[in-house]
Formats: structure tokens, C-alpha cells, sequence
């Protein structure tokens, strides 16, 4: 371990780290441009120059290129690494526009910052300034050349880290240019993470263009939900809409960067058409007569057709104070256990999937990248999981080699060996390895006594395209198996934890990786324990065994195959309740006026939700991980959407307009309360945590904010034993 | 736009090779001595003669001097302009060769003769001031060598 000194402050380092890292570590941060520490060091902008008083490295270096050594006495206030780093800046700012009032880095911009640094702040140049045409680059990154200063970061992240080839640097000298051959939008999955590393204001948020400067908006950090990875997202608001996404660093998970889909993918939150007041079939209501209805049609179903008649359904995007509200309320009742999956081979798959993870086996998305082989089962990176492809790639980058199993053809940035094999084919390959490695370890136990007989494992009897086992795990130390859950049945991801388990030895520690159908499918394990999908229950909506149906943040009427039938399924109901967030069809449908049904009336009731943006919420993402969001804005009509864009109202009101939705555990957790005739008003966040702590046999300690840390797993949980009820079909 | 038997050859230089980027230069200058330059619709042939992007062949045109992405004349004058050609009247010829052509960096002479561009260092520093035309490098260049050169270039 290097023990070296840094402006007169003693520190020690882990072995290879670079100088500007070491310094880091003891709090000094040294001007940069080029260097980023997910891209690593070029010394291409000479910005980070340190002088090396004492030790192995003498003089004016740049300390993103000097691994920090033992002895070293290094300077980063010594004159004349004042002096060069100051006609640095001077140098990089000799092009740059002072377009600063109408640029958008503004508040994000490390130009200003390390301007300000260096000490640079008359300019000397009389001459012109180059400039540049702008590209169109698509709809999400907008383009401004003029303003670079060729730290390269965006073309070593594009091309290096990412692996995509259709943007990258052009020219020389004076005339390099970042973009494109020609106009035309980024095929690069990951492109919104240029407006991050870019350190000026050449690569900025096209669609928060001119929207506000960061100090403006309201910003929380917050968790992804596009997938189950739940990325670390920094999440920024302003005047009641959601602006922009930016990437939070978390190593354990993302890293520093996240894909397009989380960056760009929050229009819902301002959806003109969101439901932001409740309705009783087609007729707006106040909530409090909207929950007095339902829970008087609910006692009176329950009395009249008894509890069984009774469904819930909720999904595995929403949060788990949400599942495990409606848990608690089909309890209280005596109601059927609430379902979370409109497809009942995704719930067995999902379940499978929860129950096979151990605390030996589960695996961080940031662990990937350290793999040395990883086998893919049944995923589509890109389209299920974006990052793991982006982890993937890294780990292939170090030299792991990575081998898909997919019927599919999948499209990924990095080499790969692709084996189109069916899911039988996939399923036999997967025992047979097992097996073949199961009986090596028997074999290695009587080693001593048997190694003569031993001719390695059995010739498989069926033709098998994949090579054996043990030529595939020969140099593996950290094997990762990715499983999919979407693709490939029950039978896959046992083979795959079964894999993962026997392929274990003293010098191998395989992972296990599953890739799971939502931000809270884990949750949705646990909460639907006991509970049968929608696919399940429709059958009993169509005899009128089920009568009353409550959806929460769930659209069973867009996510079932069959329209038709799922139609005219809850047309027979009496009375349907929809919660959600989003206008959903199933919202849309509940929220209609009912001139056209049948009689006698049924009763439709939509009680608008609060977004993850709006209320503190949890997911458990695909690793067993309990993150938490913190809100960001107050629920309401988007000011744009109130003025229709011209100035705020000078009227002053003293409520918030269009913020009629509650949270969906605090809406679930009244119900609860109504119907048992217990007091509402008093139930918590808290209250909720408090509760699903006992259900699961867990101490949260600060029951408002749970630890990043946390993982839920079915070994370490107590829950309702998950097994799967049905056979695949 | 390439011809077909061309094609076909630089097909199989290409395939004789281990990885077809490699032949990226080559191919590019075989194309430019054929036509004169490198077009956008010749560039996106090149791209998938070799597999790479288009964008991946522009990044080493634009960083290359004696690639040409635009028409040029039948010769091109490339200038030194290295440290010790500036130290050595590299102003003078450079303004000798301005008037004399009556062109200026970038242009191409009305007759389709000469195109004036620069260099970056030719290693010719002992011979300063130098340039090169049609991949021949001429140095200790005063006014009557330069009329000389170009004199017996038509």
C-alpha cells in the first residue's frame, strides 16, 4: 500500500491508483477535464498538473498519468503548477463562446468552475475564435460545438466504454470536431450520459432545453423505475413538472451512468391526462366520498356474496408500502391474497426467481463488470435491463468472455458468442452441465484414491452445440450466470440457481443474476405469496364468483392479451376500483360514464395515485436491494398545464390545483381503517414500514429512511412460503 | 461508383488481411489516386468495403492531410508550415506562392492545376523552407526553384 503525501497530508493508497484519485481520497481535488474515473486517464488536457516535490517522479507531471508510489511528495499549490495550470485554462477558454447567460450547463458547467480555479479571468487573445456548424444529433441531446474544449470524454465514452460507432471525433488540431458523419439521431442506447461528462455546455438535455438553470429546479435523489436494476437516478422539478434526469452515482449498482429509457422516461409524471381527481362512474367526486362509496359497496359484497367474492390486484411497479398495503387489507377482510401479475407464468417465474437467490450467490449489477465469464440465459440486455449490457460490456473489455443462450437474436455492444439454442435445448444443457460438474466434485473427493479411473465427465448422449462444462470454467474465478425471467419458464432459472450453486468450488465464486419483469417484481413476490394472477382470476370474474375487482397502480385491461374478454369480464362486475398514477385503459375505462352499461349499475370508482416522484416510496430491485425514493415535488397541475405556458396566475390561492391524488398505501391504508371502523387519520409512512417489519420479521430501525444496503431475501425474510401453485402451461 | 473490377481487387487485398480495418488507408489513397478525392458516396464505400461506420473512415480522413474530402487540383501544394520552416521564410514563400497563383489556402487554381494547402512538419528542417506536391518533397526553396517546380508541372 503506497503511503505518499499531498499538499503536507500524509495518505495511503490502494496499489495503481492514479495521483488525482489518491488526492481525492484525502479530500483535494485537483482541476480535470479529461480525466473522469469511469473512462480513466489520457492526459490530453493537462489541466490536472501537479508538481512531484519528492520521490520516485520528480517535476511538473500531470497527476492523472502518475500512479501514486510509495515516498511521493507531491505539490498541487506549488507555483508553478499554479502557473501551467493557469495558461491551461487560458488556453482551453481561447475558442470558448462567452455564451454563458443562454447556455444550459449553466450550474452544471466544470469549464466555470475550473476557470474560476485556475485563476484565468482576463482574456489576452485579440484573435478570432473558431467556430463550428451544430449537428442535429436527435431529439434527446442537443449540440454545440463552438463551445468544446476537446477533452475527448465524449468520444472515449461513446466509442470506448459504450461501444457504439456512429459518433466520434473528427479533424485535428484547431479543427477537431465532435459528431457525426452526418445528421441524424445517437444509436447509442446510452447517449444522455454525453450531457453528463460532457464538462461544458457542447453536449446538454435537448428535451429541458431553456427550462430552468439547476439552482432553479427542485431536485431529490431517487431510483429508476424502468426496470428492475432500480439505477440511482439525481431527479429535478420545476414549477410542478418534472424536468430533467441526471445520473446518481452508485457504484454498487449503475456506476456513474444511466440509459435513455430512466434519463428521458419520466413524461408520465406530467401526462395532461393524468388522473388528478376521483370519479365515480364517469362523475368527478371528492376523495372522501369516492372512499365512502367503495368501502360501502366492498362491506356490502362481502356481507351479501361473502369475502371471497372480493379481488386485488396491484403490479410490480408499484412501491412496496403499496403491495404490502393491500396486503394488509385483503388480511384485515378476510379477502382473496392480492395478486401482483397479470400473467400467471410470470408470477411462477418470478417467484422462482426470488426463492433460488441466496446471500452466497446474489450478485450487485457492479459486480458484473468484475466478472471473468459470463453466461447470458434467456435475456435481451438492451431491451430488459439497458446497464446490465452496459456492465457486460465492461467486464468483456477486462477479458471476460461472455456467451448468450437466447432463441432470440439480441443486439449488444460488445463481443459476444451467440448460441441460438430452444429453451428445451437450453433447459437439458444447463442440467447436464450441473450434473457433469456434480459428479467432478464427487470425483475430486476421492481423488487420492480414484484419479487413475478418472476420464473427466460423461459424454453427453444427446448431440450438445455448447462446449463442456469444465472447458468453459477452466480459468473462471468469478463465473456470472444472467437469467432471464421473461423468455425462459421455471424450469430455466432452477437449471440456472442450480448451476450456479454446483459450479461453486474454493477457487471459483460464481454469481447468479437474475433479470426480473418490473422496478418491484421482487416486492411483488412476497406481496402475491398466496395470491393468484389476473390470468387465474378471470375465469371466477366471468362465472360472478368475483364481483368486486380493485386494481391498485395495475392495468390488467391493456396488459391481458385477449381485449375482448377481458372486457366484457369486468363489464360483470359490480363494482370496479382503479388506482393509479397513470391514465392508464384501465383508469380509462373505470373513469368512463356508464350511459352504455347494463343493468343493474355497477360501480366504477378511480382514485388518483401519487407518483414515486411525489411520495416517498420503496422497490426492491432484481438483486434483493430495498431503495428508497425521496420526494421531489408536491403532486399538482404542471404550472404549464394551469397557463397553458404564459405567465403563473398573480391571483394567490392557498391550495395546490389538480392535487386531489394521495399515496396508494395511504388510500389502501384507509380503506383498511374504514372498513375495520379504526381511526384513518393517523397512519404513517412509519406506521406502514412498522407494519411490513413484523410481516417480515425484519428490523428497520429508522422506519421513515431505510439503508441504501438493505437486501430482502426470501432466505433471510420471514414471509408466506413462495411456491408455485401452478404448473407452467 | 467504384468500378467493378476494382472493386473486386481491393476486395481481395482486403480479404487477405487478418482484420479489414486494417486496409482502411490503403484503400482510401488507391480510391483518391483513381478520383482524385475522397466523396461522401466513395467514403461510405470504403466503410463497408473495410466494416467500419462511416463516421469511424471520416474521423482518419479529416485527421490526415493528404486525404482529400474535396475536389482538388491535379497537384496539390502542400506548404510546411513546421517551427523551423517559419524560422526560414516560410512567410515568404508561402505569400510568393499566393501571388504567383493567385490562390489562397483552401483554393484550387481556375485551371484545375495546382491546390494550395498546408503541412504540418515534413522532417525537412536541414532543407527549410519545404513543401511537397504530388508526394515529392522539395526543399531550400527560394522564388526561382519554386517557378522551376511548378514550371514542369502541367
Amino acid at each position: 500500500m503506497p503511503k505518499l503525501m499531498i499538499d503536507d497530508r500524509k495518505i495511503e493508497v490502494a496499489p495503481g491508483v492514479k495521483v488525482i484519485a489518491a488526492a481525492e481520497q484525502a479530500g483535494i481535488v485537483i482541476p480535470r477535464f479529461c480525466y473522469h474515473p469511469a473512462l480513466g486517464s489520457v492526459g490530453a488536457c493537462r489541466l490536472c498538473a501537479v508538481k512531484f516535490l519528492d520521490g520516485p517522479v520528480r517535476g511538473l507531471q500531470m497527476s492523472c498519468m502518475v500512479e501514486a508510489r510509495d515516498g511521493m511528495v507531491i505539490s498541487s499549490t506549488d507555483d508553478e503548477a499554479v502557473d501551467f495550470r493557469r495558461f491551461v485554462i487560458e488556453l482551453l477558454m481561447r475558442n470558448h463562446p462567452h455564451d454563458c447567460p443562454v447556455c444550459d450547463e449553466g450550474g452544471y458547467c466544470l469549464l466555470q468552475d475550473e476557470t474560476i480555479a485556475g485563476g484565468h479571468a482576463m482574456r489576452r487573445s485579440m484573435g478570432k475564435k473558431r467556430t463550428h456548424r451544430d449537428q442535429y444529433i436527435g431529439e434527446l441531446v442537443q449540440h454545440e460545438m463552438n463551445r468544446c474544449i476537446q477533452c475527448y470524454r465524449c468520444q472515449r465514452f461513446y466509442q470506448d466504454y459504450c461501444g457504439y460507432r456512429d459518433f466520434g471525433v473528427m479533424g485535428s488540431a484547431s479543427r477537431v470536431y465532435f459528431g457525426r458523419y452526418a445528421d441524424g439521431a445517437l444509436e447509442n442506447p446510452f447517449s444522455g450520459n454525453l450531457i453528463d461528462i460532457c464538462p461544458t455546455g457542447v453536449l446538454t438535455d435537448k428535451p429541458a432545453r431553456f427550462k430552468g438553470r439547476r439552482w432553479d429546479f427542485q431536485r431529490a435523489p431517487s431510483i429508476c423505475i424502468h426496470c428492475s436494476l432500480g439505477c440511482s437516478i439525481t431527479v429535478n422539478a420545476r414549477y410542478r413538472e418534472l424536468v430533467r434526469v441526471e445520473a446518481r452515482r452508485n457504484d454498487d449498482i449503475n456506476g456513474h451512468f444511466i440509459c435513455d429509457r430512466g434519463r428521458y422516461g419520466f413524461a408520465f409524471a406530467n401526462h395532461p391526462d393524468r388522473p388528478r381527481q376521483a370519479r365515480i362512474n364517469g362523475r368527478d367526486t371528492s376523495y372522501e366520498e369516492a372512499i365512502q362509496t367503495t368501502t360501502q359497496r366492498l362491506s356490502e359484497i362481502a356481507r351479501t356474496l361473502g369475502p371471497d367474492s372480493i379481488a386485488c390486484l396491484s403490479s410490480s411497479r408499484a412501491g412496496v408500502e403499496t403491495q404490502m398495503s393491500l396486503k394488509f387489507l385483503t388480511r384485515s377482510q378476510g379477502w382473496r391474497q392480492p395478486g401482483c401479475f397479470v400473467d400467471r407464468s410470470e408470477q411462477n417465474s418470478v417467484t422462482a426467481a426470488v426463492g433460488r437467490l441466496t446471500p452466497e450467490r446474489v450478485v450487485s449489477l457492479g459486480e458484473i463488470e468484475k466478472a471473468d465469464l459470463i453466461l447470458v440465459i434467456g435475456v435481451d440486455p438492451i431491451l430488459e435491463a439497458p446497464m446490465l449490457a452496459l456492465a457486460m460490456r465492461q467486464a468483456q473489455r477486462a477479458g471476460a468472455g461472455i456467451i448468450i443462450l437466447n432463441p432470440q437474436p439480441v443486439s449488444v455492444p460488445f463481443a459476444y458468442d451467440h448460441r441460438p439454442i430452444s429453451p428445451d435445448d437450453l433447459c437439458s444443457t444447463l442440467q447436464k452441465w450441473t450434473r457433469s460438474i456434480s459428479s467432478q466434485t464427487r470425483t475430486e473427493s476421492h481423488f487420492v484414491e480414484k484419479h487413475e479411473e478418472y476420464r473427466g465427465p460423461e459424454t453427453p448422449s444427446v448431440p450438445c452445440p455448447l462446449p463442456p462444462v469444465d472447458s468453459l470454467l477452466q480459468n473462471s474465478r468469478r463465473p456470472m450466470i444472467v437469467c432471464g425471467t421473461n423468455i425462459v419458464g421455471t424450469a430455466i432459472i432452477h437449471a440456472a440457481a442450480d448451476l450456479a450453486r454446483d459450479i461453486h468450488s474454493d477457487c471459483r465464486f460464481p454469481g447468479l443474476f437474475y433479470v426480473l419483469p418490473g422496478p418491484n417484481a421482487f416486492g411483488a413476490a412476497f406481496a402475491s405469496a398466496g395470491g393468484k394472477s389476473f390470468s387465474d382470476i378471470l375465469p371466477d370474474i366471468e362465472t360472478g364468483n368475483i364481483k368486486a375487482l380493485i386494481l391498485v397502480e395495475a392495468d390488467p385491461i391493456f396488459q391481458f392479451p385477449d381485449q375482448e374478454r377481458v372486457k366484457n369480464a369486468v363489464k360483470q362486475l359490480d363494482l370496479l376500483v382503479v388506482l393509479d398514477y397513470v391514465p392508464s385503459r384501465s383508469v380509462g375505462f373505470a373513469g368512463q360514464s356508464l350511459a352504455e352499461m347494463v343493468s343493474p349499475a355497477p360501480l366504477h370508482v378511480v382514485i388518483p395515485t401519487l407518483t414515486h416522484f411525489e411520495t416517498q416510496a420503496s422497490f426492491i430491485n432484481q438483486e434483493g436491494r430495498l431503495q428508497q425514493t425521496t420526494p421531489v415535488h408536491v403532486n399538482g397541475l404542471p404550472m404549464s398545464q394551469l397557463t397553458g405556458g404564459k405567465h403563473p396566475p398573480r391571483k394567490f390561492r392557498s391550495d395546490v390545483p389538480g392535487a386531489g391524488a394521495r399515496a396508494a398505501w395511504q388510500v389502501l391504508s384507509e380503506l383498511e381503517a374504514v372498513l375495520s371502523s379504526t381511526p384513518a387519520d393517523s397512519i404513517t409512512f412509519a406506521d406502514i414500514w412498522y407494519r411490513i417489519g413484523l410481516a417480515w420479521n425484519i428490523s428497520v430501525e429508522n422506519r421513515t429512511e431505510i439503508p441504501g444496503n438493505l437486501r430482502i431475501l426470501s432466505t433471510t425474510v420471514e414471509s408466506e412460503p413462495m411456491t408455485e401453485h401452478y404448473r407452467d402451461d | 461508383m467504384i468500378p467493378d473490377d476494382l472493386k473486386e481487387t481491393l476486395q481481395r487485398q482486403i480479404a487477405a488481411t487478418d482484420h479489414p480495418r486494417e486496409q482502411v488507408m490503403d484503400v482510401v489513397f488507391i480510391l483518391q489516386d483513381r478520383f482524385g478525392y475522397l466523396s461522401d458516396p466513395l467514403l461510405e464505400e470504403v466503410a463497408a468495403l473495410v466494416g467500419m461506420t462511416p463516421l469511424e473512415v471520416e474521423e482518419i480522413a479529416t485527421f490526415y492531410e493528404f486525404i482529400y474530402r474535396k475536389p482538388v487540383g491535379r497537384h496539390v501544394i502542400h506548404v510546411c508550415d513546421g517551427v523551423v520552416c517559419w524560422m526560414l521564410e516560410y512567410q515568404s514563400v508561402l505569400d510568393y506562392l499566393r501571388s504567383k497563383l493567385g490562390i489562397d489556402y483552401g483554393q484550387t487554381t481556375d485551371d484545375g492545376r495546382f491546390t494550395l494547402l498546408p503541412t504540418c512538419c515534413l522532417g525537412y528542417c536541414d532543407r527549410a523552407p519545404a513543401m511537397m506536391i504530388d508526394r515529392k518533397i522539395y526543399g531550400r526553396l527560394t522564388p526561382e526553384r519554386i517557378d522551376e517546380i511548378l514550371g514542369k508541372l502541367r
